[in-house]
């Protein structure tokens, strides 16, 4: 693991390697310099993206992008201690939340990035169809952001709707 | 055949033949739908009880909602339900379609589905187990026998009622009112 990230953090200015709890790495960069260090990444090794998250982040007023990467090619040995998995972590302002896809690196990002534009409202340059993928209709707030008030929401939302009468009322 | 229903037979052969031949939609919503293929299949044998899946909603007259309902599922629920022909009877199944479950306050889940379409009967539970849809359809057959199952006649009584709720969560439905108006 180690061996694959040397030199990585004198080539990136804001990169931040930390270790993560269970037991891999943690990189933290700017919004800038993400893709090129995804792409540093892929040269050496980290093959694979498992997935593309989203964590909001209400006080700092930020919401974190996380890509999770390994490397496919574990040298022949799958032992826990050759599991190499990095964790890259982007910061982008909440209410200007705009990031650069990742899908010239990894094809695989589409469907992730898709889902976190429509359930946390982050635009991504590049991303060939931003279009929704699970929600049918609109929401003021994505839902899932933190200041999204999923209670009031029902109220308002569903509990407008009426009980159809014959009987059927009694059961509210 | 019990003889006790000879009677019943010879007074009202059609309802009796609706209530032994129930023939469920092959429709799935949510987890409960894992209940259904023991049922049906040998270890508890639904077809004991005359209740069959069929591949079509058009020659089928029970739907089992087996969980949460979300919004999109919802507006399959109702094409679904348009389509089956009379007398059709809705068992909603777990407590997700009564009042929400565990998804009470979730924001793409419906939580009272009677508002959108009629039930006739529910099986409380998470998850029920095959056995109680059994009970469900015995007590089914029993309503069906004194005329309570009565869903589909509540459809078209309150009809405006029913599509201006589904409109309500759904926007423009997007195919015209089943039924010309309220009252038919």
């Amino acid at each position: 693991m180690d061996r694959r990230l040397q030199g990585l953090e004198e080539a990136f200015d804001g990169l931040d390697i930390e270790p993560s709890r269970d037991g891999g790495k943690r990189l933290l960069v700017d919004r800038g310099s993400v893709l090129s260090l995804l792409s540093a990444l892929v040269d050496r090794g980290f093959d694979h993206l498992h997935m593309v998250s989203c964590v909001d982040w209400p006080e700092q007023k930020e919401l974190e992008l996380v890509y999770i990467l390994s490397a496919y090619n574990l040298g022949g040995s799958f032992e826990e201690e050759h599991r190499d998995v990095v964790m890259v972590g982007c910061r982008v302002p909440r209410n200007r939340p705009v990031a650069v896809s990742a899908i010239r690196l990894f094809e695989c990002a589409e469907p992730y990035e898709r889902e976190i534009h429509e359930l946390f409202g982050v635009r991504f340059e590049g991303h060939p169809r931003l279009t929704p993928l699970f929600l049918d209709r609109h929401y003021e707030t994505p839902p899932f952001r933190k200041d999204f008030d999923t209670r009031q929401y029902v109220e308002d939302f569903f509990g407008r709707v009426p009980p159809v009468g014959d009987g059927d009322g009694e059961r509210t | 055949m019990d003889r006790n229903q000879l009677i019943k037979w010879l007074k009202e052969p059609a309802k009796m033949g609706h209530k032994y031949s129930l023939h469920a939609v092959y429709f799935c919503t949510g987890c409960g739908i894992i209940e259904v293929p023991p049922s049906i299949t040998a270890r508890w044998d639904a077809e004991r009880f005359g209740v069959t899946p069929a591949a079509s909603p058009r020659q089928a007259n029970l739907f089992l909602i087996t969980g949460y309902v979300s919004l999109k599922t919802l507006k399959a629920i109702i094409r679904t339900y348009e389509q089956m022909p009379e007398p059709k009877y809705t068992v909603g199944f777990g407590s997700c379609p009564i009042n929400g479950g565990m998804y009470w306050d979730s924001y793409n889940t419906i939580k009272h589905l009677d508002r959108y379409i009629p039930v006739d009967g529910w099986i409380a539970g998470c998850m029920p187990r095959p056995e109680a849809i059994f009970v469900a359809v015995t007590h089914l057959w029993t309503l069906i026998d004194k005329d309570m199952a009565d869903g589909y006649r509540r459809y078209r009584r309150n009809y405006a009622a029913y599509r201006a709720n589904q409109e309500m969560v759904l926007g423009e439905l997007g195919w015209p009112p089943l039924f010309g108006g309220e009252g038919e």
